[in-house]
């Protein structure tokens, strides 16, 4: 009992720290405050659409390409406009924010574990492991991700699976690097050497000791990399590879306005690029703030 | 005086030089040729490209209608036989004389053209080449064949001199590339450029001397690019106006747009060969006896198109409702047939009566680079049939993929899909073309059904069709191509024809292009404002 009830305490003397520091940067918490209400969108969006894009039963082509504010024949009103196929353009981007978000949250987790594994294990086990790991990462950081992921796609086809497999293997180099700098650094501290002079088993050093202390580095990097997942996503998906045309992520529903940017109807593009702006900064603001907090140097 | 005299000389000499350039035409294609060997590959951009530098026996105008080219008559003299006389006096671009020695060659060289990807044996199968004199061939068949100048007329002849032993990539090079046609060939740089020069020796058989003294061909691959160079003033008139642009374009005074409907129908091939089909499932994911299979379920999904709005909201209003196989107009075209009209309640009445009326689950294919707004076709395909409850899934992929499974993905070279889009062109210029490539029963020891990828088969429509194939008299024929139709599209549903695509071409406003239902684009056909 007692235990637990200090542990709560310790737990809360924790989040009032992290929030007190987080919350020095005005403009990080209203990015976090935007990031979790996207977040709640994309979770409720079936519950808070007006249609369900994916429902082709429910979307008619005659609906297509009418402006922002515009009603059908059956009186349906279209706050954001609907696009060519005739979905709400509104309910789309509410849906396109579910799957870009997920895509991205998915394969950044995929990554995160194969990148910690494989990063951890080849600072403290060193020698030719670890040159055989870093030169594959050293390797595949040398091309550009979207090449890499372009080729995985060309190679299995689309889906999301797919599209989360090739954002995973685009994208755990980068958590391999980080981890593998945090935990050289870890590895030649006393209670490293403590543990090991306690004859633990190798693993238990490793994901026990070594990694909760990396863990603040590749938050802030599994931050980013989350942004990065999703712009990659969507550019993927915008040049007509990853996802079906007829459950379109936010890439694909700018992607399929594009070919209207000339015709004035600007909305099809317009505001899933706005949404998709939105959440890519949203991340990338909280994130900074995340690394700026675990940045020694700015420590006062 | 001097100086004066020096600048009149370079202003006079700038004056001719812009008189020279004048004459000069550039052209933006959607798609480049695969070859300038005019048998390497049956297909629109090569037939189009090498119509310039090669000539037909039989010509085809801008309507499909015929006209003597190299051939100035020709007539079948008894049953199997027809007699085909050949123009006098004209000459090869390299200045040698044109005889009938060159037709049988071309007769022997255009089947076996070696590697070619789909050539021309079917036109030229069953035929034999008999030279009679200098100009004048006879061509025996074993039964009477009255499409013999139909299938003359896609065949491109060879100088037999340059021909004899050369290989695709020697008319690529140019150096095998010698024809009768109003164009002598250049150059051809593989995704840049493909550079022609007139013929002044041309005999003129089609709109006279040509008109322009050297004609560049750019092949622009996306819409936007192709108009932005025509808007740029790089290219003098492009191709395969994207639907979407037209009326934007249209109201630009620089420009001058026409539009024509095509010989291409874009319908829907549905497996009708197994019981059960790789891509149909019942709701929820289980096994299912092949729906399609039944009649009524095919009309159901006729019904279910709402070709109004296909052709107004996916195609901009730039196609035609079809309800046949080839548009008004053309020989063997059923008067009596309409589109059908768009009707969910009988057809959800007809998936009832069939016994499917909890509906069933589907993935409808279809490419997304090779007909005008294919993918959008198949997205608006996939609500109006979620519409009557068939649960609708949709993949589309590029054509170098796209055809190849839908014609022999399956097990033992069966087509894969369930359910597909795709379009025909009917290059004969008669509904003898789609109705023998896609409806006859699939044999390939006659080349019968030899795109029939949902296998449709019926006795009763092969006997009509073969029929007309033998016939002679062309009303008698057109008529039997109607009946054959009117069962084979209206009553049996052996393919659902959606649409009649059409074309558009835009040009500077000092132009026109003449649209052709082949879609080709001819330098031949651009008259000037």
């Amino acid at each position: 009992m007692l235990n637990t009830d200090s542990n709560s305490k310790n737990i809360n003397v924790f989040m009032y720290k992290f929030w007190s520091d987080f919350s020095e940067s005005k403009v990080a918490v209203i990015s976090l405050l935007i990031l979790i209400a996207i977040v709640l969108i994309a979770i409720f969006a079936p519950l808070i659409s007006l249609s369900d894009p994916y429902d082709l039963s429910k979307v008619s082509i005659m609906d297509s390409r009418l402006p922002p504010m515009a009603k059908n024949f059956a009186g349906d009103i279209f706050i954001l406009g609907t696009d060519g196929a005739g979905r709400d353009m509104l309910s789309a981007i509410f849906y396109g924010l579910r799957v870009s978000l997920g895509v991205g949250v998915m394969s950044a987790i995929f990554a995160l574990i194969i990148g910690t594994i494989f990063g951890i294990s080849a600072a403290f086990f060193g020698g030719k492991y670890e040159t055989f790991i870093m030169r594959i990462v050293d390797i595949q950081l040398s091309f550009p991700s979207i090449l890499m992921a372009l080729i995985i796609l060309a190679a299995f086809g689309k889906g999301i699976e797919k599209t989360i497999i090739a954002l995973v293997l685009v994208q755990w180099a980068y958590y391999a690097r980080t981890a593998r700098a945090a935990a050289l650094v870890e590895r030649s501290k006393e209670y490293v050497e403590a543990a090991q002079c306690l004859a633990l088993g190798n693993k238990k050093i490793m994901f026990n000791h070594i990694l909760p202390n990396c863990m603040p580095s590749l938050i802030v990097v599994g931050t980013l990399q989350t942004a990065h997942a999703i712009s990659l996503e969507a550019t993927l998906s915008f040049l007509g590879l990853g996802l079906p045309i007829t459950e379109p992520s936010l890439g694909l529903l700018i992607g399929n306005g594009f070919q209207y940017m000339h015709t004035g109807d600007f909305w099809i593009s317009i505001f899933p690029g706005v949404a998709l702006l939105i959440t890519i900064v949203s991340i990338n603001l909280v994130g900074d703030q995340l690394r700026d907090m675990y940045n020694p140097r700015l420590k006062k | 005086m001097n100086i004066l005299n020096r600048i009149l000389i370079i202003m006079i000499g700038c004056l001719l030089s812009n008189m020279a350039l004048a004459k000069d035409l550039t052209v933006g294609l959607k798609s480049e040729p695969s070859s300038i060997d005019p048998h390497y590959h049956n297909l629109g951009p090569n037939n189009s490209l090498s119509a310039h530098i090669f000539d037909t026996l039989v010509g085809s105008n801008e309507n499909q209608q015929h006209y003597p080219n190299l051939a100035v008559t020709w007539k079948p003299i008894n049953d199997t036989t027809w007699e085909f006389k050949l123009r006098k006096g004209v000459k090869w671009h390299d200045g040698s004389d044109f005889t009938a020695d060159d037709v049988v060659f071309t007769s022997k060289r255009a089947a076996n053209v070696p590697k070619s990807p789909s050539g021309f044996g079917t036109y030229l199968k069953g035929k034999t080449f008999v030279k009679i004199d200098s100009h004048t061939i006879h061509i025996k068949t074993e039964k009477p064949y009255p499409l013999m100048p139909n299938d003359l007329s896609t065949v491109k002849i060879i100088s037999k001199k340059y021909g004899e032993g050369a290989s695709t990539s020697d008319y690529n090079s140019g150096k095998a590339a010698i024809g009768t046609g109003p164009y002598k060939f250049v150059e051809w740089v593989p995704g840049d450029k493909i550079v022609l020069k007139a013929n002044p020796n041309y005999h003129g058989a089609l709109k006279g001397k040509p008109a322009f003294n050297k004609v560049l061909f750019k092949p622009i691959k996306t819409g936007p690019a192709r108009i932005a160079a025509l808007l740029a003033g790089d290219v003098d008139l492009i191709d395969s106006v994207p639907p979407l642009d037209v009326a934007r374009l249209k109201k630009n005074a620089s420009l001058t747009l026409t539009s024509g409907p095509s010989n291409r129908v874009i319908y829907i091939h549905l497996d009708q060969f197994r019981e059960n089909s790789p891509y149909i499932k019942a709701i929820g994911g289980g096994e299912i006896k092949n729906p399609l299979m039944d009649v009524r379920i095919r009309k159901a999904i006729s019904l279910a198109i709402n070709r109004d709005a296909m052709v107004a909201k996916v195609m901009e209003g730039i196609a035609l409702k079809a309800g046949q196989l080839l548009p008004a107009g053309f020989h063997g075209v059923s008067p009596n047939m309409k589109p059908d009209p768009y009707d969910t309640k009988a057809a959800k009445k007809l998936m009832a009566d069939a016994g499917y009326g909890n509906g069933f689950e589907m993935t409808i294919h279809g490419p997304n680079d090779r007909y005008i707004n294919d993918a959008k076709i198949v997205e608006a395909l996939a609500q109006m049939l979620s519409r009557i409850g068939i649960k609708t899934k949709v993949e589309t992929m590029p054509k170098s993929v796209y055809f190849k499974r839908a014609s022999a993905g399956g097990p033992n070279k069966s087509p894969e899909f369930s359910f597909m889009l795709l379009g025909w062109g009917a290059g004969s210029g008669e509904a003898s073309s789609p109705l023998r490539a896609l409806l006859h029963t699939y044999d390939k020891s006659i080349g019968m059904g030899r795109a029939n990828r949902g296998r449709h088969s019926d006795p009763a429509v092969d006997k009509i069709i073969q029929q007309a194939l033998s016939t002679v008299n062309a009303d008698a024929r057109g008529k039997l191509l109607a009946e054959a139709t009117e069962i084979a599209v209206g009553k049996n549903y052996g393919v659902i024809p959606i649409h009649y695509q059409m074309n558009t071409w835009a040009a500077k406003s000092s132009l026109s292009y003449q649209p052709r239902t082949d879609e080709y684009t001819l330098v031949m056909g651009i008259s000037n404002n």
